[in-house]
């Protein structure tokens, strides 16, 4: 589902973010990666969105070779994959039903298909009465559900989650990872989480890969994880 | 079917939600689209006034030309009219006989005393036949009439005058500089439009890229900007066409349609403020057009 095969990346400004990275996630997978800031985690995953193009190496999404898209085509690879960030990125000027039908008026599904998906992407979320609100009404917690209910709403193979629990409290976090675990079993979903939560980690256990200065240090396939003294 | 509807429809609603959420960045937009489209009002009302000046002085210059009273059968007129023909740089003949003059002369009195008072001289006409020349450039005309003078059975040569061949020339150059002016102004104000335009598209690049994020493509996330954009340009042209509409009509009631003398008459007030504001409203969706593309295409390139 999701293969790296010695990925480098060095930023244009010089700075090496990631080493010979191998990596390889199978379908309905649930994946933790864990590290702390500047360890490579987010470049990772501007990798297998598209955002960025590896230096070397290869990274390959649901099949398809994300390094050699063209700049137009990289939004319909992004229709494979959902992809949940830390500051939300919600369209401020559109409501909750707005936007995660966004998702799906891009792929030019039928208007009653959106509708009833729409609901049912809410009612899974747990924000059924929140379709008339804007954004900035939400609390951080019901806008990262929302997030996530765009993010599936048109059921990607992958959901690649960046730090989705960074900016939320303990309780919040819990659910959201319920909620992840929710529809990972529910659609078989592949989810690659990135976060340096660790309580998460080690309570919600998973295969966990942890990156440390660009390097792949361990890769735990019971999970936990308990750092170590540098 | 039913998609495909969708699919030009929802820009064109997206783009109208889009000017009233952005309620205040499309009213900024507007304003720089107004304010230049006023100028632009200006200067196209200005030139084509002049236009139609330089047009009305060009008829007004032909070459007035007697015939001796010798020379008066319809053998020499027949002659002279082909000689004045065969002159290079005549456009036109036309032939006024001496009965035609003496109303045309009567005719030009307002009262009815004084034209009575010219009735008796009818019979002992005083006026010459004449041929009426228009050329084909004014400024070669004082040659032409030196020319006409020369063939023989002309009596007299009268034209226009110098003056009003300087005088279009001169108009000829301030329109020259009018339409340079206008065309420099308008493109200064794509400009203006276009940075503005860009400003408020700018203040929406993160949303431009949560669209390529959740798989919107580029002409997708184009489209409402684009339309946005178009009706900005609509709207910031309403003012400038109530203007021009009101201004130009009140303008022209002013003047009674002259400006400083009979000779330079105005352009009618309709059809003529109808074209400038099609033409106002026309130049505002495709300046909004322009810029909203330029600006959207520029961040959609911002990040992969």
């Amino acid at each position: 589902m999701i293969e790296c095969t010695h990925v480098f990346k060095r930023y244009k400004n010089g700075v090496n973010a990631l080493y010979d990275i191998n990596l390889k996630i199978d379908q309905g997978e649930f994946v933790y990666i864990i590290g702390p800031t500047g360890s490579g985690k987010s470049t990772l995953i501007k990798l297998l969105d598209g955002e960025e193009i590896s230096t070397k190496g290869k990274v390959n999404v649901v099949g398809i070779d994300v390094g050699k898209l063209r700049h137009s085509k990289v939004p319909i690879y992004r229709r494979n994959i959902g992809v949940v960030f830390q500051d939300f990125r919600l369209l401020p000027t559109k409501t909750v039903f707005e936007n995660i039908a966004y998702a799906l008026e891009v792929i030019d599904m039928n208007k009653q298909v959106i509708r009833s998906r729409v609901r049912s992407v809410m009612n899974l979320v747990g924000l059924d009465d929140k379709g008339n609100a804007f954004p900035n009404e939400l609390s951080g917690g019901q806008q990262q559900r929302v997030a996530i209910g765009r993010a599936i709403a048109n059921r990607p193979k992958v959901l690649i989650a960046d730090e989705p629990t960074g900016n939320l409290d303990p309780a919040m976090s819990d659910e959201i990872m319920s909620l992840l675990e929710k529809i990972n079993a529910a659609y078989g979903t592949t989810i690659l989480m990135v976060t340096h939560d660790l309580t998460l980690v080690n309570k919600h256990r998973k295969r966990t890969i942890v990156l440390e200065h660009g390097h792949i240090v361990a890769d735990l396939a019971e999970g936990g994880y308990v750092q170590h003294d540098q | 079917m039913s998609s495909m509807i969708n699919r030009i429809w929802r820009p064109i609603k997206e783009g109208f939600k889009g000017v009233f959420r952005h309620g205040a960045m499309s009213f900024s937009s507007a304003s720089a689209v107004t304010i230049t489209l006023i100028i632009i009002s200006l200067f196209l009302i200005f030139t084509a006034n002049v236009r139609r000046f330089t047009l009305g002085l060009e008829q007004e210059v032909q070459i007035a030309c007697m015939v001796d009273y010798d020379h008066e059968s319809a053998e020499e007129e027949d002659r002279i009219s082909l000689a004045i023909q065969a002159l290079p740089g005549v456009k036109s003949v036309t032939y006024s006989s001496k009965a035609d003059e003496f109303q045309y002369y009567i005719d030009s009195f307002d009262d009815e005393s004084t034209k009575e008072a010219f009735e008796p001289f009818r019979e002992s006409n005083p006026m010459h036949d004449a041929f009426y020349v228009e050329v084909d450039n004014n400024t070669n005309i004082e040659e032409i009439a030196s020319q006409i003078e020369a063939i023989d059975g002309i009596s007299k040569v009268r034209y226009g005058g110098a003056e009003a061949v300087k005088l279009i020339g001169a108009l000829r150059s301030i329109r020259t500089v009018g339409g340079i002016l206008a065309i420099a102004l308008s493109l200064l104000a794509i400009l203006l439009i276009q940075n503005t335009i860009k400003l408020t598209i700018q203040a929406r690049a993160d949303e431009i890229v949560i669209m390529r994020n959740v798989g919107a493509k580029n002409g997708f996330i184009r489209a409402p900007f684009v339309i946005e954009g178009i009706l900005i340009g609509a709207l910031g042209a309403i003012i400038p066409i109530i203007l021009t509409y009101f201004g130009y009509r009140y303008l022209y009631n002013l003047t009674g349609g002259h400006v400083i003398s009979d000779m330079f008459t105005l352009i009618e007030p309709i059809p003529f403020i109808y074209q400038i504001s099609l033409l106002l409203l026309i130049i505002g969706m495709i300046v909004g057009l322009i810029g909203s593309y330029f600006s959207v295409s520029r961040y959609l390139r911002w990040k992969r």
